[in-house]
């Protein structure tokens, strides 16, 4: 349903992609891995105009756009099939839980509000936040903002939910109920593209693993195949020096 | 628009017989006004609520109001009151009138930038973290020392950048004490200016004469901030 | 020493009142005029094109150390004639032009700077997260991104808004009647005898106006801080 080609992106003279490709099918749970640097993160923004790529196409289910060349209303259309968990949440600092997961609904889609708040509580509800709607974002703890972010990601009922890193920005103790939302989710048939570094999550739950490093794709698999019989050199170090780092069980 | 420049290089030879007297008004203002302004702050801070309330209604007041209105304020009250101190309340023979308009620019000023300072300090003083005074204390200096020896400078150096802001419009405000008849590069602009209208030149030397001393009051505070700040600097090296 | 008359403030009190407007229209003109040349620089420093950054500095730097009274005085004196080299006479207009221009010019400084470091201190991330879901450029600036902004930007523009009132009182040197020209005009119908008690009228009106400036916008800055003030008392 959604797949990119050939997407190449530049900061000045440092290129960060040199011409990734990507196939995502509905329900896929894609995990790219990668160590920092890698243009995984840049790579992700791309899919949703936060950055535009220098180069490469993009076919999303009805839209066929260059990346390039997107025209606004393209540029609008992809992101209203998308969502996107940021890193550090981005919540909407001057609005309450409720309010930054219905914003999305309200403005962009134009849902009349009462139905609106209805999606919106539903959502908060899913990620275990039913009791913290009328909380300002300056009120939560880091866990429990990034699960309002992940709310108003699902809110929009995208097609396909974009994670940015998502429990990196976490205390130990907090990544473990993000990572139970996210799992939840993709058991509900959720299509996702996750950058993260926890390997756990991506070996329990990827459909398919994908390896970047210095801005293309090394490999690509099932999560078994990456993990237990890797094909690249590079791939190996990679997973052998994280797995010794990050051990976090769900 | 023809500009008078021979009249503009007289005016600026005679203007800075009046750098001395602008300089003397700020500097003097400045190091008068911060002790009694860092006793203000650190009252603010402390127990007396008479006292608290008192500097703070002060301050409230001197910074809700012109410096233009305290200066005519003041200019029409003080001769006529001091006069009537001394004569008929003390009985002595002595010509209030024959004191040196300065002076009362000077009370003006005082009394102005100490209520400026004073909030300046306030913040400083509220950026140094608490653990410092109770460190200090827990070593065993007295909070004299602790004072002086520990927050005074930290808080110094939080508080420079908004010392020099202060100096600075300070030296703005004293282009004002002509209206107490002080002979400052302002007042001595005029006076040229008033024999040949030529205010506009006039106006404008001043203007680069301002710009000079800003320059060399900020220079000031930029040297005294390396200095007081050298602490900071070790971190980063 | 002449007698002080304590009453005489509240016989003077309601003359002056009405010229409060003349000192609100000097205010809002200047906020109004200043801010837009205050934009201008603020997009040249926010740009940071080599050019406009250095341009926008060196306007800051002059502005904020020359005396508002000598810029006054050139502008009065000096404007007339520099605009009539253009063939525009501005011998005629009013005093409240040359007062707004004044001001504007040496306020530009203040607004530009009340503007920048707003648009600085909202996260890049908010305008992102904005149109991640779906909204326009347009309504994440003003969803999300402006009311932020608005919020961080009070304080500074409260400041702002005191100094240029306090030094819009300046203007009664070139002749224009607003509270504090009413006041001299009254000094000297009364040969000058009732002068304490006009500036204390004076002193009390700036100073209710100065509290209520500073009160008025922190109740809108506590409204608008929603997402921030709780932030102590969990």
């Amino acid at each position: 349903m959604l797949e990119v080609k050939n997407v190449q992106k530049s900061f000045g003279a440092n290129q960060v992609l040199k011409g990734v490709d990507l196939k995502v099918e509905k329900g896929d749970i894609i995990v790219i891995l990668g160590p920092s640097g890698s243009g995984k993160t840049t790579f992700l923004r791309c899919l949703n105009f936060l950055e535009r790529a220098d180069q490469g196409s993009m076919d999303f289910e009805d839209i066929h756009t260059e990346l390039k060349s997107a025209s606004k209303a393209t540029v609008n259309k992809v992101r209203k099939k998308t969502a996107f968990v940021f890193q550090n949440y981005n919540l909407f600092q001057n609005k309450t839980a409720l309010e930054n997961v219905m914003e999305g609904l309200v403005i962009a889609r134009k849902v009349p509000k009462k139905e609106a708040e209805e999606i919106a509580k539903k959502a908060l509800d899913k990620v275990g936040l039913s009791d913290r709607y009328d909380y300002y974002p300056s009120q939560l703890s880091g866990g429990q903002q990034q699960r309002v972010g992940i709310a108003r990601a699902i809110a929009v009922n995208p097609e396909v939910l974009l994670f940015d890193e998502p429990t990196s920005a976490l205390d130990p103790e907090l990544i473990g109920e993000v990572l139970a939302v996210m799992k939840k989710l993709a058991e509900e048939g959720a299509t996702m593209i996750v950058v993260t570094h926890e390997m756990s999550f991506a070996q329990e739950v990827a459909t398919k693993v994908i390896f970047m490093d210095g801005g293309v794709v090394v490999e690509e698999g099932s999560a078994e195949d990456i993990f237990t019989h890797p094909k690249e050199e590079r791939t190996s170090q990679f997973l052998h020096r994280v797995l010794r780092d990050y051990d976090y069980v769900i | 628009m023809r500009l008078d420049t021979e009249f503009m290089w007289e005016t600026f030879l005679d203007v800075l017989h009046g750098v001395p007297v602008t300089l003397k008004l700020t500097i003097i203002t400045l190091l008068v006004s911060a002790p009694i302004a860092f006793f203000m702050a650190l009252s603010r801070s402390g127990e007396g609520r008479i006292g608290r309330r008192i500097i703070t209604a002060y301050v409230s007041f001197i910074r809700g109001t012109p410096v233009v209105l305290q200066i005519l304020f003041l200019y029409s009250l003080l001769p006529t009151a001091l006069n009537y101190l001394i004569k008929v309340l003390l009985g002595l023979d002595f010509n209030i009138f024959n004191i040196n308009p300065i002076v009362y620019a000077y009370t003006v000023f005082i009394l102005n930038t100490m209520a400026v300072l004073s909030e300046v300090f306030r913040s400083a003083l509220s950026t140094v973290n608490h653990g410092q005074m109770e460190a200090a204390l827990s070593i065993g200096l007295t909070k004299r020392q602790a004072y002086l020896r520990i927050i005074i400078p930290q808080a110094l150096t939080a508080a420079l950048p908004n010392i020099c802001n202060t100096a600075v419009s300070l030296l703005k405000s004293t282009s004002l004490a002509f209206m107490m008849t002080v002979k400052d590069i302002t007042a001595i602009a005029k006076i040229d200016a008033s024999f040949g209208y030529n205010y506009l030149e006039a106006y404008l030397v001043i203007f680069f004469v301002y710009i000079l001393l800003c320059t060399l009051v900020q220079l000031v505070f930029h040297v005294l901030e390396r200095n007081v700040a050298s602490y900071k600097k070790l971190i980063t090296a | 020493m002449r007698p002080f008359h304590p009453l005489f403030i509240f016989e003077v009190l309601p003359q002056l009142v009405p010229y409060l407007l003349v000192t609100a229209g000097i205010v809002i003109g200047t906020v109004f005029f200043g801010g837009l040349l205050g934009l201008v620089l603020a997009t040249a420093k926010i740009r940071r094109g080599k050019i406009g950054t250095a341009l926008a500095n060196i306007y800051i730097y002059v502005t904020r150390c020359v005396p508002s009274i000598v810029l006054l005085f050139i502008v009065y004196y000096g404007l007339p004639e520099f605009l009539l080299m253009f063939g525009i006479d501005i011998n005629n207009a009013g005093k409240g032009f040359f007062v707004i221009t004044t001001f504007s010019i040496l306020f530009a400084a203040n607004m530009s700077e009340v503007f920048r470091s707003s648009y600085e201190a909202v996260d890049r991330g908010q305008r992102e997260a904005a149109v991640s879901i779906g909204l326009t450029e347009f309504q994440a600036f003003r969803r999300i991104v402006l009311p932020q902004c608005i919020r961080v930007a009070i304080p500074n523009f409260t400041n702002t808004l005191i100094s240029l009132m306090k030094e819009g009182s300046l203007a009664y040197t070139i002749g224009l009647i607003d509270i504090m020209g009413k006041g001299q005009l009254i000094i000297g119908q009364n040969q000058g005898s009732y002068s304490l008690e006009v500036y204390l009228a004076l002193f009390i009106l700036y100073w209710i106006l100065t509290i209520m400036i500073e009160k008025g916008f922190g109740a809108i800055e506590r409204n608008l801080s929603k997402g921030k003030k709780l932030v102590a008392s969990i």
